[in-house]
């Protein structure tokens, strides 16, 4: 079983603050392709109106408390959550220190011990569609395939300074998403 | 597995608004859909895009024709349902109201088939805002610009949220900002929408006054006409004075301003006279072609159609009771995909394809016609907007019209006389406007059945500045009554600085909020106008 120790997967979805137009086109686009369990979502950060997305933390703390072993890091390195394991006790939306994991959206319950799911009990999780990115090397997340003011980027973090991307903020649990150039 | 249904989806066009953003499809189910993605492009698709595969399976699909009788729907066949239409109509004139964001192929019918008919003519519509703002920029000869083509302007005026409007027409203004970071952003909207946060320079006016402070910017920028005193226009029509290729980007929105006409008039002038041209980001794909196709073909302009209550109306595609907000338009018939506030007042209902069940030539990104294949196949039985009226003059016992020997793509409006201008009227204290939203197309009629709207806006959101808030005692997220002399919903506060104070906004695409600001008529001018309304916000 994958673990902990995996590598943590190269690329991540970048949020260029100075392109956000809060359009929601990367949470209408999670939403409809992960049936009705978005795990891109927006949320207010001051007055502005950002996506909220997945960092895919190097030590993530969603697959540390995790009882059931649903929450794991894959061989790609992306941290997914196994739907079949998942019992939906929201351990891991209380442990994710970004507020990146819920069970609402827009107040409403998503797939929250919802009687038409296949177990009842599941939490979403962004896997960064792994789906795509499996069948292509240079397949991106549908989030940033919808963003229509390329403010999402799917780059490697670690090509980000070289690139001129300042990422902002000074969270160690993973690297922060927010950047400016 | 998801990504191998993508590698087989089906590529066409969204023609939700002119961007025509590339999309695919790919099966969610029995009869069901969802919008695809490219795997490797980051072209983008809005979330509007995003919601087209869901309509196309949708669970309340219109799928048979129904009369409404004694409270209760009655489904019927085909047939008879135009026979109701028609004896409905009796001896009076039958007007059908077509939705103007067809394809040009179908335009073309349906002037035709109206032409050929007597006792029926034709009206198409669009968002009366739109119209009017599009007559202005024809009028002007100012060229319309391509969206890859902004990029190449060394300054940029935005009226209205034209990134909400196409939020596509972003990128290459902010990629243009970012190769040149001087570069001048003007920023016209009393809403202070998504626009105001990339603005160099933002234009203060209050709702009613756009024309003024356009005019006070375009004197500054160069232009040889009569300025009146608003400082910030005049500051940022300075810094676009300099422009040699000016990008004017241009969004109509309603219950702002009745003089849209005159306002695309002056910014196609501007964009002319500092060699650039203007990109108009209208509700739907077509709303240009339609605006041409009425002034060419002579179709009765939706004001005065309105205006004539000794006919009997039949709305196809429209929803035309939602868009204009009022619950008084008679409407005898309505066709539609999706239940509407038209199929709900209507005393017979018709099914009808959806946009990416048809395809045709649209007039897209900066008025170039376009070829738009169809996703998928309409469901057995239900017609295009163009085979419904054919059918329907077909039973009244019209002749069949002549082979078309003209182009299917209209030409450009000519020049006319100078559009009307209405004065900024005197404003209570807080007024109400109306918003485009990216995920919003027109009033919601067709976009407010997606799931995802639901789910996220279980409660319309009421933006507005932090002082007008903390006057009427109310905080952030607090659960408010929004009253205008039209009526009353209820939303949700956000306290937005970008907002100018005075005003409240709601989004467009709700056809509750219109009902609150709902239009009126102006027959001396052929034309349907919003005007902001007073309101009054309390928990």
């Amino acid at each position: 079983m994958p673990t902990q120790e995996q590598e943590t997967i190269e690329k991540r979805v970048f949020v260029d603050m100075d392109r956000c137009i809060e359009c929601g086109s990367c949470a209408a686009a999670c939403y409809y392709s992960h049936a009705d369990m978005p795990a891109v979502q927006q949320a207010r950060a001051g007055w502005a109106l950002l996506p909220v997305i997945c960092r895919q933390c190097k030590s993530a703390p969603c697959v540390d408390v995790c009882p059931a072993e649903a929450m794991v890091r894959d061989d790609q390195g992306v941290v997914r959550r196994r739907l079949f394991r998942c019992i939906g006790c929201g351990s891991c939306a209380r442990a994710c220190p970004f507020g990146v994991i819920t069970t609402t959206l827009g107040g409403t319950p998503v797939a929250w011990k919802s009687p038409d799911r296949l177990t009842g009990h599941q939490v979403a999780k962004c896997d960064l569609c792994a789906d795509r990115l499996s069948e292509h090397p240079d397949a991106v997340p549908r989030c940033v395939a919808a963003c229509p003011a390329g403010a999402l980027v799917f780059v490697d973090a670690r090509a980000a300074p070289a690139e001129g991307i300042k990422v902002v903020g000074g969270r160690t649990a993973a690297e922060d998403f927010y950047k400016r150039r | 597995m998801p990504g191998a249904e993508e590698s087989r989806d089906v590529r066409s066009r969204c023609v939700l608004c002119p961007a025509g953003c590339e999309l695919g499809l790919a099966p969610s189910g029995p009869d069901r859909w969802r919008t695809a993605y490219p795997l490797t492009d980051d072209a983008g698709l809005c979330a509007r895009g995003s919601v087209v595969g869901e309509l196309l399976g949708h669970r309340r699909r219109i799928l048979d024709p129904a009369v409404h009788e004694d409270g209760s729907r009655r489904r019927v066949g085909p047939d008879d349902a135009l026979r109701a239409v028609l004896d409905a109509a009796g001896e009076k004139t039958l007007t059908v109201l077509l939705d103007g964001n067809l394809p040009c192929e179908q335009l073309a019918e349906a002037v035709a088939r109206l032409d050929a008919w007597p006792a029926g003519r034709l009206c198409l519509v669009v968002e009366p805002v739109d119209r009017e703002l599009l007559l202005g920029t024809e009028e002007s000869g100012a060229d319309y610009l391509r969206n890859d083509g902004l990029a190449d302007c060394d300054g940029f005026l935005l009226v209205g949220d034209v990134f909400a409007a196409n939020p596509l027409c972003a990128r290459p203004v902010l990629d243009r900002h970012r190769a040149e970071p001087r570069t001048p952003i003007a920023a016209l909207d009393p809403a202070g929408g998504a626009v105001v946060k990339f603005a160099s320079h933002r234009v203060d006016v209050a709702p009613g006054g756009e024309l003024a402070a356009l005019r006070a910017l375009a004197a500054a920028a160069g232009l040889n006409v009569d300025a009146p005193d608003v400082p910030s226009a005049a500051a940022a029509g300075a810094a676009l004075a300099d422009c040699e290729r000016l990008g004017v980007l241009l969004a109509a929105e309603c219950a702002r301003t009745d003089n849209w006409r005159a306002i695309g008039r002056l910014a196609g002038d501007l964009a002319k006279a500092r060699g650039g041209g203007v990109a108009v980001q209208t509700n739907g794909a077509n709303a240009l072609a339609a605006v041409r196709v009425e002034a060419a073909e002579g179709t009765i302009p939706l004001a005065d159609a309105l205006a004539d209550e000794s006919d009997v109306k039949v709305a196809v595609g429209c929803d035309v009771v939602g868009m204009l907000g009022r619950d008084d338009v008679a409407v005898a018939a309505a066709a539609a995909a999706l239940p509407n506030r038209t199929t709900q007042a209507a005393g017979i209902v018709l099914p009808l394809a959806l946009p990416g069940e048809y395809g045709g030539t649209y007039l897209l990104d900066g008025a170039r016609p376009a070829e738009v294949g169809p996703l998928i196949d309409p469901p057995a039985g239900i017609e295009t907007a163009a085979a419904l009226v054919a059918a329907l003059a077909r039973a009244a016992g019209a002749a069949e019209p002549a082979p078309r020997t003209q182009d299917i793509v209209p030409g450009r409006v000519a020049g006319g006389d100078a559009p009307a201008e209405t004065p900024a009227a005197e404003h209570a204290s807080l007024v109400l406007v109306l918003a485009r939203r990216a995920a919003d197309g027109g009033c919601g009629a067709l976009t407010g059945h997606a799931s995802w709207r639901t789910s996220v806006d279980p409660l319309p959101e009421l933006a507005m500045a932090p002082d007008d808030a903390e006057q009427a005692g109310l905080s952030n997220a607090a659960e408010v009554t929004v009253e205008t002399d039209r009526g009353q919903l209820r939303a949700r506060v956000r306290l937005a600085p970008e907002v100018r104070p005075g005003v409240c906004v709601l989004p467009e695409g709700l056809p509750a909020a219109r009902a609150l600001v709902s239009s009126e008529l102006d027959p001396d001018h052929h034309r349907v106008v919003a005007p902001p309304r007073p309101v009054t916000v309390s928990e």
